[in-house]
Parts: structure tokens; sequence; C-alpha cells
């Protein structure tokens, strides 16, 4: 994907709010605007790890280069209640501490395989805000892949105008 | 324009129309097309077909939210939000909860469209005739009062609207649903197709047919005339459809009332009340606020018909207060109100079918499936309770995919392990209810809207005869099911309050008698002729089906008398 279509899918993702397309700003805050979530940079670089891990770079795309992390972070900070963004802020920061005690080093420092192995896992995490933030995550992950316009127009194709219907179409196989 | 609008002779015309939904709408086409000078007064701002419609050609990826509402929406409009078609693509067409408040007494959805169009944007877009039996059934049973017309009466107006609207069905040759001015119908899919023959063979009397609707499956000249071409099968309607691939007034009525060069249109216009005179025993006109600059205007016509939909319809009348009609325009009666009824949408029942699995769908139906027209005491009383209930029916596979997984493993699953599942098959109640007096709305005494016009407080309730009819539904939508061998049948309560079927009608009902009714059988107020109620306020009782249809074929048949009552000077 060109650096254009990077920040066409950028303005799909988040909107009207973008702040700064395709740097951090040096105040260490989010790269999107948000209303109710406070999100470090630190913060958002973890989560871009954590969308990175769930859906990785194969031949096509993986969540970082979709941005998937902002995607997550504007569906929350918008769809979400309060309870949810605390839980979500709250099992962010428990995520990051329980991955580096059992990872030896932060998350985004170990290797794909080792990230993948620990995300399997994720239900040891003693803290019970872990596994909701993560099943917000990867709900929202999965939903801004399967949305995005990458996926829509390349992979599994989304059809605006059908412009037909059968009722028996054979089914392959 | 200031002087033009002072101008008493500008704010004078042959017909006002005080609506521009689905029967005002057509009330407009009618009176353009007979060549009077007409005013279509509606509430909310103008919606031009296709360059109003914003978000019709997006993406799912295009929209903020990828449809979803936002957390503060959902908090601020519980109500709109609670309407199945409320999504962040059709949001902009809908009134929102405290731009618009009313009072309820008892729990009720009141989902509202303020803009030139209506609800003709947003609605379901099922079509289907009322039959003998229908028309027939307050009298026979004894509930509400006598239909002062019948079947027969409004038939040819069926007719005439169909061709226009052009609806899609199957000519079934049902006594109970009668067939009109079809283009082919969507067909059933294989799992539905299925389900017909398979209670066709265990049911005497019972039939699936496909649903019908107001979708251009195969476009007419008429409909070429309007701008309009083939439905694409998007079903994304209630965004606006760009191809006026169904019926709304922005893509077909309204246009081609403004084209006859005799109708004008005046939106920001808010209906305060109709004026009346006594020495002449007529209404006069309708006083309007401006909704943008809250000033007071005066129009004048000859006749005016009132088609803001069945609540504000109303609202409208019980605010024309005068010496003659202290208690609302043409209430002698005391009924202008009450005996407000709806259709009860409580339940639904799902289960799954093993068989055709050879068999999926392609592309998208926009009638959405199959119909169950109502076979309940239809030709005499079998059961407990009065009337019946018809039903939507629809079968579909998903495709489902793994997403347990993460990784390459979770991605590929997502990209090209999707399997399909069995038939899962889905249908919901429509059940007529029975008018009752103390189902009412009345207007607050003291507190009032943004715009002067007072507060409508609303009373409607379900009553103990909805839930046999439920209870019925349950009973013999779970034989059927059983019948064609489907299995894990689940019946679900969904809880939805009186309103969120969208179908309230009633409060302004037909009748023969002034004393028992509002409206004669042309749709005129009994005490004030020169007034007409087409839209959902004039049904006496509810059938089963979807009332559109109905509030179009009167409007237009009361144009018609109106126009000859005018010309014979009857009025």
């Amino acid at each position: 994907m060109d650096r254009r279509a990077a920040v066409r899918t950028m303005l799909y993702i988040a909107g009207g709010t973008l702040v700064l397309p395709a740097c951090f700003r040096e105040s260490g805050s989010a790269s999107i605007a948000l209303t109710n979530l406070t999100v470090s940079e630190e913060q958002e670089l973890l989560l871009a790890e954590l969308v990175e891990t769930i859906i990785p770079a194969t031949d096509t795309p993986g969540g970082k280069e979709l941005l998937l992390q902002l995607f997550v972070l504007k569906m929350v900070d918008d769809c979400h209640g309060a309870e949810d963004q605390a839980t979500f802020g709250t099992g962010l920061e428990a995520f990051a501490a329980w991955s580096r005690q059992v990872l030896g080093m932060p998350f985004r420092q170990a290797e794909a395989d080792r990230r993948v192995v620990l995300l399997k896992r994720i239900g040891d995490a003693s803290d019970e805000s872990v596994g909701k933030f993560f099943a917000i995550l990867k709900r929202r992950t999965i939903q801004g892949y399967m949305n995005s316009q990458y996926v829509m127009t390349n992979l599994v194709k989304y059809e605006l105008i059908p412009g037909r219907y059968n009722g028996y179409f054979p089914v392959e196989g | 324009m200031a002087n033009l609008i002072d101008s008493i002779g500008d704010r004078t015309f042959d017909a006002i129309v005080i609506g521009s939904g689905a029967s005002g709408g057509w009330a407009a086409k009618e009176f353009g097309e007979k060549g009077l000078k007409t005013l279509v007064l509606e509430r909310g701002r103008d919606v031009v077909h296709v360059k109003d419609y914003p978000t019709t050609n997006l993406y799912p990826y295009e929209l903020e939210h990828r449809g979803e509402t936002t957390y503060q929406d959902r908090q601020a409009n519980p109500i709109a939000n609670r309407c199945y078609a409320y999504k962040e693509d059709t949001s902009h067409f809908f009134v929102k909860d405290d731009e618009h408040p009313y009072i309820q007494d008892k729990e009720f959805d009141w989902i509202r469209g303020y803009q030139v169009g209506g609800k003709s944007l947003l609605w379901a877009r099922q079509t289907q005739r009322w039959s003998e039996y229908d028309f027939e059934g307050p009298a026979r049973d004894g509930f509400a009062v006598d239909w002062p017309i019948r079947y027969g009466d409004i038939a040819p107006w069926y007719d005439y609207v169909e061709r226009f609207v052009g609806i899609a069905g199957n000519r079934d040759g049902l006594d109970t649903l009668p067939d009109g001015e079809f283009l082919p119908g969507y067909p059933l899919n294989a799992a539905e197709d299925y389900f017909r023959q398979s209670v066709a063979k265990h049911f005497e009397g019972r039939h699936i047919i496909s649903a019908r609707c107001a979708h251009l499956s195969q476009p007419q000249p008429i409909h070429i005339q309007q701008g309009r071409v083939q439905c694409q099968n998007r079903v994304l309607c209630q965004r606006g459809c760009p191809f006026g691939g169904y019926f709304s007034s922005n893509s077909s009525t309204i246009p081609w009332a403004l084209k006859t060069g005799n109708v004008t249109l005046r939106p920001h216009s808010v209906a305060h009340s109709i004026l009346y005179d006594k020495e002449s025993g007529r209404a006069t006109g309708v006083k309007v606020i401006d909704a943008e600059t809250k000033q007071e205007l005066d129009f004048h016509a000859k006749v005016i018909f009132v088609n803001a939909s069945t609540l504000n319809t109303n609202l409208i009348l019980l605010n024309s207060i005068s010496d003659r009609f202290p208690e609302g325009l043409g209430n002698d009666s005391g009924l202008l109100g009450k005996y407000v009824a709806f259709h009860n949408y409580t339940a639904r029942i799902g289960a799954e079918y093993d068989g055709l699995l050879e068999y999926r769908t392609d592309g998208r139906n926009p009638a959405g499936g199959g119909y169950i027209p109502n076979f309940r005491n239809v030709y005499r009383q079998e059961t407990g309770f009065l009337r019946g209930w018809a039903a939507a029916f629809g079968a579909n596979r998903q495709q489902v995919r793994n997403s347990t997984g993460v990784g390459e493993e979770l991605k590929s699953e997502l990209l090209g392990g999707s399997t399909w599942t069995n038939w899962r098959v889905h249908s919901h109640m429509m059940a007529e209810t029975i008018p009752r007096e103390e189902n009412r709305v009345w207007l607050d005494a003291d507190r009032q809207d943004a715009w002067g016009v007072p507060l409508l407080h609303i009373s409607i309730d379900y009553a103990e005869d909805d839930w046999q009819r439920r209870k019925d539904y349950y009973e013999q939508m779970t034989a059927m099911y059983e019948a064609a061998g489907f299995t894990n049948i689940k019946p679900q309560d969904d809880n939805r309050r009186p309103g969120n079927d969208i179908h309230e009608m009633g409060g302004a009902r037909m009748g023969h008698n002034p004393q028992t009714s509002l409206v004669n059988k042309w749709n005129q107020l009994h005490l004030c002729k020169n007034v007409y109620i087409t839209d959902g306020a004039c049904m006496t009782s509810t059938a089963t089906q979807n009332p559109t249809l109905t509030y179009m074929a009167f409007a237009a048949r009361a144009v018609d008398h109106a126009v000859k009552a005018l010309k014979s000077g009857e009025l």
C-alpha cells in the first residue's frame, strides 16, 4: 500500500478527527483526537503491535499497516460506555505489565511467534481486566480488518450494487 | 419575498396538503395533476431525491463507525435507537428524541421522520391490500364501528396507486390478500419455497407467498417517466435510493407533483392548527409556524388534506380550537384522539433447517422473503380471541468464519476459511389489535414545544387479547415449523413497546355516524366537510397488513372526491 492509500485509509478510520497523518506528536499523546480515552504514545505503539499480532502482515497488509489500532481506539472512544472505556484503559496497562512479566521484556520487543503464543494464553492473566480488554480489542480489530477498504476491495469484496438475487444459488463442492 | 408572503393572494390556494409523506405526497400529486393550485406544508427540511441522500453511495469503510450509532447517540436518543432502521447511515432522517418531546403516559416509541418525504424514505416497503374480510371485521365481530366502505370501494384505487408506485408481487389468487397490479415478484429462496410446499401440504387454508413490496423489479414506462429505474438489490433503502428502486414521496410523487407547475412545496412549515369559519361551516386555511423564524403565517384554501402522520394529524385536529369546536375540529363526539390502535410485533420465532444444503442465496432480496397472510378467524370465528395475525417468514444461510485464533491462523480463517451454516429460518408476527377507547392521545394543557404547539400525551398499551393472539402465533408457527422438519425452534419475545411497529392508526376513525366516528366514507370530517383525513388517523381497525398502501389509496380516492365536490359546488 502506498503512502497516499495509507493516508486515505487513515482518514476513513479516523473520520474528521485526525490530528497527524503518519507520525506521532512530540506531546506523547495518541495520534487521533479522543474524547473519552486517554492514551499515551507508548500505549498506542503497544496497541499497534497487538493488532499486528492478531492480524499479521503476510503477502497482504497486517493490522498495523491498516492502522487498526486507531480504528479500535476510535470505536472504543465513541461507541462504548464509560465502564468499557475504563476497563479498556485498565486492561491495557495490566496487559503491558503481565506481558512484560511473562515474556521478560516489553511485548513490543518480543519476537512475533512469542507474542502469538502469549495472546493464545490470555486467559492465564490473573487480572480479569486483561481478558476483558483483549476481548474488546480483538472484536474491534477483526471488525476493522474485515470492514477495511483494503479487505473490502481486494480480498473479501463488498458489493455496493449486487443487481441480482438468486435464491437457488448452487453451493460449490 | 417578504412582500410575496405578506400578500394574502399569495397565501391562498385551491388546496392545502399538510405533510409530504406517503399519503400527503399522493394527495399533492393528484391535486397537481387535476390542475388545482396546491400548497404542500412540510414541517421538516427539504430532501431532494438523490441530492440529499448523503450516505447513499458510501461503502462500509467510509462510515466513521462502520454503521454503528455512537454511545452518546444511544444515550441521547433511546427511542429512535430502538427502531431497527436507525443506524449511522440513516440517523439523519429520524427525529431525535429531545428535539420533539412528547409525554409518555405509558411507554410508547413514537418513531418520526420530519422532512420532505417523511417516513416514506424509511419504510419497510411491504405492500399488501386489505381484503373484504378485513373491512367486514368490526361489524361482524362487534368491535370499533362498521367501516362505511368495503373492498370494492377501494379496489380500483389500489389498482391506480399500485400502477404508479410499482409493486413487486405474484398473483397468488388468495381472497384473504387480493392480487393487484403487480410487477414480477421476488421469488422465494430454496428453503422458503420448501416451507411453502410443506405448509400447503400439511395445513389447509394457509399460504406462504413472496412478500409484496414497493420495488421496481421490472420498471414500466410510467416509472421511467418518474426518473426511476430497476431496483439494484442493494437493500440499503433507508439511505434513500439513487435509482428510485423503491417508492418514496421523494423519488416519485413529490417531484411528479412539482412538475405539474401547480404545486408549491413549503418545507420548515409547522402546521399549528386548522382555521375554521363558523358562518360557512368550513375550514378556511391553516395556521403555520415557520420552523426557522418562528413567524406565524396563515395560508388559505378551499380544501385541506391532513396527512401529518397518524398522531400528528390527531394533534393538529385537537389543536384546532374554535368557538364552534372547543374540543378540536369536528370533535363533537369527544372521540378525537381515542381508539388508537397499532400492530403487535412482539413475537418472533427462529429455527434451523438441514435440508437443501446444495443451495444458498446470492445477491440480496429487497422483498425480504416470504409472507404468511392471516388465516385466523377469517371465514368464521374459530378461536377465543378476535381477529388474527400475519407473519413475515424468511430463511438464509450465514457465512461464518472461525475467529478463535490469533495471528496468521486467524487471518487465513478470516480471508478464506468461511463456511455456510445450515438454513436459519425466522419469522415475526404482525398481529391485529382491537381499537380501545382508553388507547388515546390528548394535548397537554400547559406545556408546549419550541414552536408553541402543545405537547402530545400518549397513553397506548397492549391488552390481554394481544397475548392470546401471540400465544396462537407461537403455537401455530411451531406446528408449521415442526411439520417442515425444522429444528432448534426458538420462540422469542422481543419486548418491544407499542409504537415501535410504526403502524399507529386511528384517533379520527372512519364511520357512518358523526356521533361515533370522525370522518365519513370519503375521508371528510363529518362536521367540516372540506377537511379530509387520509393518513393512518382515519383507520377504524388495523387488520394485519402493512398499512401504507391503503393510506395512499385513500388519499388518491379522496382527492378525486374533493375535486368533484369542488366542481359540483358541494364544497
